[in-house]
């Protein structure tokens, strides 16, 4: 479904020294200076798969997603999407796509909401019967009848998103790009979007492909994630592969009113280990400590900790995808 | 082709039905924008009276006749500003602020889309002033009515609307490079205030400039004066038509290049 | 001495933001250019149209004004009304109507002063790149009309004098009509509306000298005379020194009645903000 191969986007962009001095200067003569935001990024997706697109802020996520969607024209590489390629038939491509961007509606302010689907219904050229039996099936799946009568703008941030995505879907798209569906929400809120998305990827089999920073988005929706990181792609594969090859990092919790834990445990010295691999954190009486157990065996830890202080209630976790993430990010950052 | 030209009609009606529902939520609030136009214009009107109370003619133009061009003058501008005002927005924030990424994921023509989605109904403030400026000037002037004549005014204007169009197309399109571009829209406007007035009133350099590089003098004086004479419609109204069909074919080019290079906006 | 370091302190705090105002310039550099070069475009429109009635009338003066004196007033009269003049009015309705106005209340710093001193910074590049060439131009072009030279020093000082007051007139002005945005929502025709009413009244469409007496003499005693009718009488050397202390004197007197009226509704601003939240 989605082919996407060596691609890649510079931008020009005007530095300036800072202060007074410097805007004059650029007033004047602007120095230009090109930056590689994406790097040589290929990836594919089956259809009916629900992609995560996850990175951290300024890796490059929205540019991708903008290239995929016709938006950006890329510097080099291709993608191919449905069978088309986004940039030639932008028109014909963009029928069958739907996107929505979380930062900012796409829909008209003043509006009330019927009235802007019936715009899109024209400009999407949806039949008249198609067109009410989508209403229908939106209207049931995002709960979109307390508010259609609304002008946009006095919606809420939740209301606007539902609004939002089911403008997408107005036309019944085959791929449905999400960038930050859920930024901003509450948990109930995205508790109801995640589900709608479920559904609909369910019901109509159609491809999604989804940018967040709520890991908990991807973790509950997507079986398969492409991370990147300053525009090259980090990782590509299941979330489960993901856990097993970066899923060393346990996390040993206990509770001790002892003073100075740290310090008498002072486990860098004891196991010779770095900074990357045990974190240790302390709160109040609650202490953590998180590991990589291939520098240091479960056992050996636990064993450790409880020969030297008194503890009440200890366990060990397996670390959750965040802690992977951050893990990852962190690695990316010192490959520089 | 005509079907797509259907479409967009088609399209354009149903933005326009959608602005004026829009502004009934806004009720009374357009007027200020009508008003102001209007009193702008009045208040232009009241300077040239005084001037014509001093002196008879302007370079041998009366007092009715320069009414008459200045009239005529603020039609087209009205036409295109009441259709397509919203190619402002491309200049000073759609392309800015990265918003003009939505027109990029319909299936109709981004151009089209963003000229045809604001209906200006500040516009009716110059179209007014227009026809009135016009209507008073008429019966003082010895004119010629044939219906062929009024006919070729009548499209002479929307071909002149059309390069109103076409400049706003080219002009709101360089901000594709630069981000912003409002304000080289803007300067070509202020250009346009040399048509006003009859341009044979002005130096050879500034006749030749609109004329021949930023062709405004073909949206008022050329057509006003075939209208008031009756002569030369070959120049006076054809090339009207073929300044228009030339300057939005410049307009749609540079929009062509521009939309390759847009670079929305954040990463 | 440590008032007047304490005063720098101050100052200090305001310096980003005249940064600011050069940024912006910067940043859109072409864009800035060429919305100078458009207005001054206008200003050659009305140049030109002159010259025609000049020539039409055949005499050397008309109304009063030969000229020399036409171009000065021409090209003068927008020099100051751009000297003058401040984003602030559009700036401030649009943060009324977005809402983003309360943030400018969180800031510690006064609320007005941030505005004037990020103006400060594009008044500065304004002045560099279009008010001295321009300014020298008419002079160069009335000394090459007249053989002699007519820019006086003195009036010259006494012009930028009178264009402080004129600004801050301006200012407080604009900022009560800003805040007219919370009725108003077409903030672009109310501009418009404002700007029109104003250029007329000051006299910018219509050199007050050509209107009857009783008109000339009503609109003289308005705000919006010390605008820049104040000053480019100044500049032109047509006041007497008794005319020219009333007029400046009259200048001080609006200065502060807008200073009071502005605060006013500053206060009512903040009150109405405070009762229906941002």
């Amino acid at each position: 479904m989605i082919y996407v191969e060596n691609l890649r986007k510079e931008f020009k962009k005007t530095v300036k020294e800072p202060g007074i001095k410097g805007s004059i200067k650029s007033f004047f003569k602007p120095q230009k200076e090109i930056i590689e935001v994406v790097k040589d990024i290929s990836f594919e997706a089956e259809e009916g798969e629900i992609l995560g697109f996850i990175g951290p802020n300024g890796a490059g996520k929205s540019t991708v997603i903008k290239m995929l969607t016709g938006i950006l024209t890329p510097t080099s590489g291709s993608c191919i999407i449905n069978g088309q390629n986004p940039q030639k038939n932008r028109k014909q491509y963009v029928k069958e796509i739907g996107v929505v961007f979380g930062q900012r509606t796409q829909l008209w302010w003043d509006l009330p909401l019927t009235e802007t689907y019936t715009v899109l219904k024209e400009i999407y050229e949806v039949e008249d019967s198609a067109f009410k039996k989508r209403m229908d099936f939106l209207n049931e799946v995002l709960e979109l009848e307390d508010f259609i009568k609304s002008p946009i703008r006095t919606l809420s941030l939740g209301q606007r998103m539902r609004a939002d995505i089911a403008a997408s879907l107005l036309h019944s798209p085959k791929v449905l790009f999400l960038d930050e569906p859920t930024i901003g929400l509450d948990v109930v809120v995205k508790d109801n979007i995640r589900r709608a998305i479920t559904k609909i990827n369910a019901e109509e089999n159609t491809t999604v492909v989804l940018t967040t920073h709520d890991l908990e988005d991807i973790e509950l929706l997507s079986k398969r994630i492409v991370m990147i990181d300053k525009g090259s792609k980090v990782f590509d594969g299941k979330i489960s592969d993901l856990k097993s090859k970066y899923g060393q990092m346990r996390e040993l919790a206990f509770v001790s009113d002892n003073q100075n834990v740290f310090d008498i445990l002072d486990y860098q010295s004891k196991f010779k280990i770095s900074d990357d691999d045990l974190i240790a954190e302390k709160d109040g009486l609650s202490h953590k400590v998180r590991f990589n157990s291939d520098a240091v065996p479960v056992g050996d830890m636990l064993a450790y900790t409880l020969s030297k202080i008194d503890v009440k209630d200890i366990n060990v976790k397996d670390a959750d995808i965040e802690e992977i993430i951050r893990r990852l990010y962190k690695e990316g950052v010192s490959d520089e | 082709m005509f079907k797509e030209l259907l479409r967009a009609v088609k399209m354009h009606r149903i933005f326009i039905i959608q602005e004026l529902k829009r502004m009934m939520e806004y009720k009374g609030d357009f007027l200020t924008g009508v008003i102001g136009f209007l009193i702008s214009q009045v208040f232009n009107i009241l300077f040239l009276s005084i001037i014509f109370s001093q002196i008879p003619t302007l370079i041998g133009w009366t007092f009715e006749e320069v009414l008459f061009i200045y009239g005529f003058s603020l039609i087209p501008k009205a036409i295109d500003h009441m259709f397509f005002d919203n190619l402002w927005a491309m200049g000073h924030f759609l392309v800015r602020k990265g918003e003009f990424d939505k027109y990029l994921t319909r299936p109709i023509n981004p151009m089209f889309h963003v000229m045809a989605e604001k209906f200006q109904v500040d516009a009716f403030g110059e179209l007014l002033v227009g026809i009135l400026l016009i209507a008073s000037a008429l019966p003082n002037l010895t004119v010629e009515w044939s219906f062929i004549k009024v006919l070729l005014v009548i499209v002479a204007m929307l071909f002149a609307s059309f390069i109103y169009t076409g400049i706003k197309i080219g002009t709101s399109a360089i901000a594709f490079w630069t981000k912003r571009s409002g304000n080289i829209t803007y300067m070509f406007y202020m250009v346009n205030d040399f048509v006003k007035y009859p341009v044979d009133i002005y130096n050879n350099v500034v006749r030749s400039v609109l004329t021949y590089i930023i062709p405004f003098a073909f949206t008022s004086y050329f057509p006003a004066l075939y209208f008031l004479t009756g002569e030369n419609p070959l120049f006076n109204i054809g090339m009207t038509a073929l300044v228009s069909v030339i300057v939005m074919t410049i307009g749609i080019l540079i929009w062509n290049r521009g939309v390759k290079v847009y670079e929305s906006a954040g990463s | 001495m440590s008032r007047i370091s304490k005063a720098g302190k101050k100052l200090r705090i305001y310096l980003p933001f005249v940064n600011a105002g050069v940024q912006e310039a910067s940043t859109y550099r072409a864009n800035w250019f060429f919305y100078i070069l458009g207005d001054v475009i206008g200003c050659f429109v009305s140049f030109f149209v002159w010259e025609a009635v000049f020539i039409s009338n055949g005499g050397e003066s008309f109304m009063g004004f030969d000229k020399g004196d036409m171009v000065v007033y021409i090209f003068l009269t927008f020099l100051t009304n751009k000297l003058i003049s401040g984003g602030g009015t559009y700036d401030i309705g649009e943060e009324v109507k977005d809402g983003t106005i309360a943030m400018r209340m969180i800031k510690p710093i006064s609320y007005n002063s941030t505005f004037l001193f990020q103006e400060l910074g594009n008044k500065l590049m304004e002045i560099g790149i279009i008010f001295i060439p321009l300014t020298a131009g008419v002079e160069v072009y009335r000394f090459i009309l007249t053989d002699s030279l007519q820019f006086n020093a003195g009036r010259f000082f006494l012009y930028l004098f009178c264009c402080v007051f004129a600004y801050l007139i301006n200012f407080f002005f604009n900022i009560c009509f800003g805040f007219t945005a919370f009725i108003f929502k077409n903030l672009w025709g109310s501009n418009m509306l404002k700007n029109c009413i104003v250029g007329f009244l000051s006299g910018s469409v219509i050199p007050l000298a050509f209107f009857p007496d009783a008109m000339k003499n009503v609109l003289s005693l308005l705000p919006f005379a010390s605008l820049s009718y104040t000053p480019v009488m100044v500049y032109m050397g047509i006041y007497s020194g008794s005319e020219m202390l009333f007029y400046i004197g009259l200048q001080i007197f609006w200065c502060l009645a807008f200073w009071l009226l502005s605060k006013l509704v500053w206060k009512a601003v903040v009150k109405h903000l405070c009762v229906q939240g941002g």
